[in-house]
């Protein structure tokens, strides 16, 4: 029998090129995903300046959250955790180390550049010191490049100005050693130790010596990487969540897509396989000769699925890092194991697919060998049904605790919603398909001949109506979901910062501590705050989450309209905080409650809650004082100053922008945020748009007797074309219908959750989607139909 | 005397109740090996359900079964299954030939579906029989109706099967070809004994056969023995 399954690969290539594309397009989607998923999970940089320096201790970058009694959490700090500086001394104690040297960032502008200063105990390490010319820096010196060696420099630093002599000329900004820590505003601690080694030492067993202090971790190989480029573990974030969340769902759709291109090729083939059991082929043969041609075609899908997978992935990741979100260094991993993940899926879809829709070409009674027509006459498994009426019972009910809810929890139901109603979409196709028949067929009816013979073709062939539905459907609700939560949030977003940005003018830039005291001074300034912009932990929802915080300094309210709903903004001070109401919802935390709060390096504390307030999204979701967060992991300057009033000099401070053109940029960099959501929708809508069209063309080709006989009994091509013209709008109409109900049901509770509001849907958007979704069923149903007429 | 197909009251009813349709209504025949038989009848007469239920390709509701002396009712669809590909022969109207599949591997293709490797000599030897042994590389693609239906009677044919069933055979064929096709199968009675059971709505080609049998509502409505295509046609509209 397999020699029957490699003739009709071998002989008959048209009967399984649909099977072979919907095949190849899920193996190029998890090759994509895979790729970028291992890439996460792989990513390292180069050591960089850690690059001769064969160990580095630092303090752990993650806080581990107790979650139960067996389980923690690990969760990445937002900030930079620091070390106390007596380790140093204790570290360079050790047996086996040569030396060990504590190293601090300072960061430090020279006119308009800002860099990291550093002490020049680091010089040595890193290989700086072999490139001086000059000296070494010594109290009250500086190394740099752009300045004569001998002259004075005016260096700007988070709390202060100084004024330093250049000692000598090397790439970067050197001070001496015990300076540097004075400078970095945390004189008792350091950022790392650098580590070096006696001859013969084993690195790995000093690493573990150096982390039996609590909080210490040694990096050491390709984790040093971790530590000079911070924005490591946010990229591992963005692309493992791509490849693994995101992949997810994309494997599920494959899936079922696939699963039902391979059962509608099948059920195309009926009569051959009558033919078969006529002439002597047992149901067992006939299921076999079916599998064993879906593991002839799954591998060479898998392996012709690869390369444009790769390629996705290769552009995708291409894309990341251009926006930002992936630093220089990091590399797409390609390796085998992508390739054997889609291999496996095209071989386990063949092999659950293959059997199902095997078992019904084995069950064709062999007599409907001899009958000329082969009308559907197959019913949807009990089982199946079943399973499919569970999921939407599971949705409903998931959709009214969503509902409910609100902040993440609703979120994170919302996501349950969406993939149970497209898992019963998958599942109940053929009698959503025939429910839809029954519904958009009766006005149709008296709508002309082709329009009822459509209806009736529509009722009567439901499974291969089903087969070009799902596809859409799954897309139309998974892509409205993501491009439409993108809209959401932005809407809600922008309004919060139009609404609650009161400042006349915002002056933004690397912006020193002292700056704002010198800005309420200027002439037409009747007030100014400064803002560190940064970002802290916060448990709520049973787990520290990462939010976003405002460390303000001077009378907020006056620049700053949050929408307070309880408490007073201005009884804002040192050791309180103001919350977003929702993300205090979120806390279990009310006025006059503590907020369990862990600031950027890690550092907890329980703040009482002095504010609640509702533009959380568009500004910050924590407003605390600045002095609460000095030296606790936050950037070294502030990141804007907001103006009540006018002056012209603030130019000479930053960047300044007035109300509205402060909110058009927000708009900005929120649509480099949409950028990531609308590509996931396109990839998944792409991929959806070509499934379809694998399965229209199939049906059309399928039907060119039909066509034919239809041309016989005297209909125009015209009528042909037109009966075909709405069953495609038939398709697609109710896919699309389904699609944004399903998407509605997911956004509705998660945007209200989000942001309070309701979902904003753009309606030229949502036309464009709609129309663009029934153009192109349009076109891949009429196109191969009237290329199959040309034949006739 | 030897029978190579024997029903016994036998009844094929299709739905329930007040909506059922009684394609048989009780067929009781004997036919003897070596004969060349005809089934005749109007559209809805019952001609498709005789020839399924006596090829064992449908199961009858009520009565009994028997070719070549083995009572086929009853059996298991695996049993069946074998019986059909090891001891009857089909030619059907049309799409009798897996098209991925050349016609030497069509006709060998029982054989394969027994197990067996197919004995290709003996394949090659029909083919040349039914005048197409040239063309037993090609497939049914490369191929005109009357070659398709000469390879599906040599797959028929080769394993020297008790009762060769044929449904309309030359129903998609122009009469000159169909003249071939049918004489083929008489050579096939006269000269290697076979026994054949042919479907057909032309008196024409039911005067190729031994025993022309009327069906009409369900039931055998009369029978006529070596008439020529004139006689079978008077009989066939009602009097």
């Amino acid at each position: 029998m397999n020699g029957l399954a490699r003739a009709s690969i071998r002989f008959r290539p048209v009967a399984f090129a649909g099977t072979f594309v919907a095949l190849a397009l899920s193996a190029a989607i998890v090759m994509a995903c895979g790729v970028l998923l291992e890439s996460g999970v792989r990513a390292t940089v180069p050591a960089g300046r850690y690059e001769r320096i064969p160990l580095v201790a630092a303090a752990d970058q993650a806080l581990t959250y107790r979650v139960s009694d067996e389980d923690t959490e690990r969760i990445p700090l937002p900030g930079r955790a620091r070390l106390d500086a007596a380790l140093v001394p204790r570290i360079a104690a050790m047996k086996g180390v040569a030396s060990a040297v504590g190293d601090i960032a300072v960061p430090v502008r020279d006119g308009g550049t800002t860099a990291e200063g550093r002490g020049w105990g680091m010089a040595a390490l890193d290989g700086t010191a072999a490139s001086l010319t000059g000296r070494p820096p010594g109290p009250g010196e500086v190394v740099l490049t752009g300045h004569a060696e001998g002259t004075e420099v005016r260096l700007v630093f988070g709390d202060t100005t100084r004024t330093f002599r250049v000692a000598g000329n090397a790439p970067g900004v050197w001070f001496a050693d015990a300076e540097a820590a004075v400078l970095s505003g945390v004189p008792a601690s350091v950022d790392a130790i650098a580590v070096t080694l006696s001859p013969g030492a084993d690195v790995a067993a000093i690493a573990k010596d150096i982390e039996k202090t609590k909080g210490v971790r040694a990096y050491t190989g390709s984790e040093r990487g971790e530590l000079v480029e911070p924005r490591l573990a946010g990229a591992k974030e963005v692309l493992t969540g791509l490849g693994g969340s995101f992949g997810g769902v994309a494997t599920l759709v494959a899936i079922f897509t696939a699963a039902g291109t391979i059962a509608l090729a099948v059920a195309q083939r009926a009569r051959e396989f009558a033919l078969l059991r006529a002439i002597g082929a047992t149901p067992r043969q006939v299921r076999r000769a079916v599998l064993a041609e879906g593991l002839l075609v799954a591998p060479a899908a898998a392996l012709a699925g690869a390369l444009p997978g790769l390629l996705l992935a290769r552009w995708w990741f291409g894309a990341l890092r251009e926006r930002g979100a992936i630093p220089e260094g990091v590399r797409l991993a390609v390796s085998p194991w992508p390739l054997l993940a889609a291999a496996g899926l095209c071989l386990l879809t063949a092999l659950l697919a293959g059997p199902l829709a095997a078992r019904r070409a084995a069950r064709i009674e062999p007599g409907r060998a001899l009958a000329e027509a082969s009308v559907e006459r197959t019913r949807p498994g009990i089982v199946r049904t079943a399973l499919g009426i569970g999921a939407v019972a599971g949705g409903a009910a998931m959709a009214g605790l969503a509902a409910r809810e609100s902040g993440e929890d609703a979120a994170n139901l919302a996501l349950g919603v969406v993939l149970l109603f497209m898992l019963a979409t998958a599942l109940l196709g053929p009698v959503i398909a025939r429910l839809c028949a029954a519904l958009f067929g009766l006005p149709l009816r008296g709508a002309g001949a082709p329009a009822e013979l459509a209806a009736a073709n529509a009722r009567t062939n439901a499974r291969r109506l089903a087969s070009a539905m799902t596809p859409i459907i799954l897309a139309m609700a998974f892509s409205s979901t993501l491009v439409f939560l993108q809209t959401s949030m932005s809407h809600a977003t922008s309004g919060q910062v139009r609404d609650g940005i009161t400042a006349d003018r915002i002056v933004r830039g690397d912006l020193p501590a002292d700056a704002v005291g010198r800005v309420r001074e200027l002439a037409g300034v009747r007030q100014a705050v400064g803002v560190l912009s940064t970002s802290v932990l916060v448990r709520a929802y049973g787990t520290p989450q990462t939010a976003s915080a405002q460390a303000i300094e001077g009378p907020v309210g006056a620049v700053q309209d949050l929408g307070v709903r309880a408490g007073r903004l201005e009884d804002l001070a040192p050791g309180t905080v103001a919350v977003d109401a929702s993300l205090a919802d979120g806390a279990k935390a009310g006025l006059g409650d503590r907020l369990r709060m862990w600031l950027p390096d890690g550092t907890e504390t329980r703040p009482r809650i002095v504010a609640l307030y509702g533009r959380g999204l568009g500004i910050a979701q924590i407003t605390l004082p600045r002095a609460d967060v000095a030296g606790h992991g936050v950037p070294g300057f502030d990141s804007m100053i907001l103006v009540k009033g006018d002056s012209p000099d603030l130019a000479s401070f930053g960047a300044v922008a007035s109300r509205a053109g402060y909110a058009e940029q927000y708009d900005v960099d929120l649509a480099v945020n949409a950028w990531a959501n609308n590509t996931m929708a396109a990839v998944l809508g792409g991929f959806a748009a070509i499934t379809a069209l694998n399965t229209l063309v199939m049906t059309a080709l399928d039907r060119r007797g039909e066509f034919g006989s239809m041309r016989l009994i005297g209909s125009t091509r015209r009528q042909v074309l037109h009966m075909l013209g709405w069953e495609s709008l038939l398709v697609t109409g109710g896919a699309v219908l389904l699609g944004s109900a399903i998407a509605a049901a997911t956004l509705i509770p998660m945007i209200k959750g989000l942001t309070g509001e309701a979902p904003y849907v753009p309606p030229l958007l949502y036309g464009t989607f709609a129309a663009a979704t029934v153009l192109f069923g349009w076109i891949a149903t009429v196109l191969p139909a009237r290329a199959a007429l040309k034949i006739n | 005397m030897d029978y190579a197909v024997e029903l016994n009251g036998v009844r094929r009813r299709y739905g329930r109740g007040r909506r059922a349709v009684h394609a048989l209504r009780g067929i009781d025949l004997r036919l003897p090996s070596g004969s060349f038989t005809a089934v005749m009848g109007p559209s809805g007469s019952g001609k498709s359900t005789f020839l399924q239920c006596a090829a064992g390709l449908d199961r009858p509701d009520g009565g009994t079964v028997t070719l070549g002396g083995t009572k086929i009712s009853g059996m298991s669809e695996n049993r069946l299954t074998e019986f059909r590909r090891t001891r009857l022969g089909f030619v059907f109207q049309s799409f009798n030939l897996l098209p991925s599949l050349t016609a030497e591997q069509n006709v060998l293709l029982p054989s394969r579906l027994a197990g067996g490797r197919g004995d290709r000599r003996a394949a090659r030897e029909m083919l040349g029989r039914v005048g197409i042994g040239e063309l037993a590389g090609r497939r049914p693609g490369e191929l005109s109706g009357g070659q398709q239906q000469r390879v599906a009677i040599a797959r028929a044919l080769v394993g020297a099967p008790d009762v060769v069933f044929a449904d309309e055979p030359t129903g998609a064929l122009d009469p000159a070809t169909a003249a071939e096709i049918l004489r083929m199968l008489r050579a096939s009675v006269d000269e290697l004994g076979a026994t054949v059971v042919m479907v057909t709505h032309d008196p024409a080609a039911a005067a190729w056969s031994d025993a022309v049998l009327f069906l009409s509502d369900g039931e055998i409505g009369g029978s006529v023995r070596g008439g020529s295509a004139e006689a079978i046609a008077a009989r066939l509209v009602p009097a």
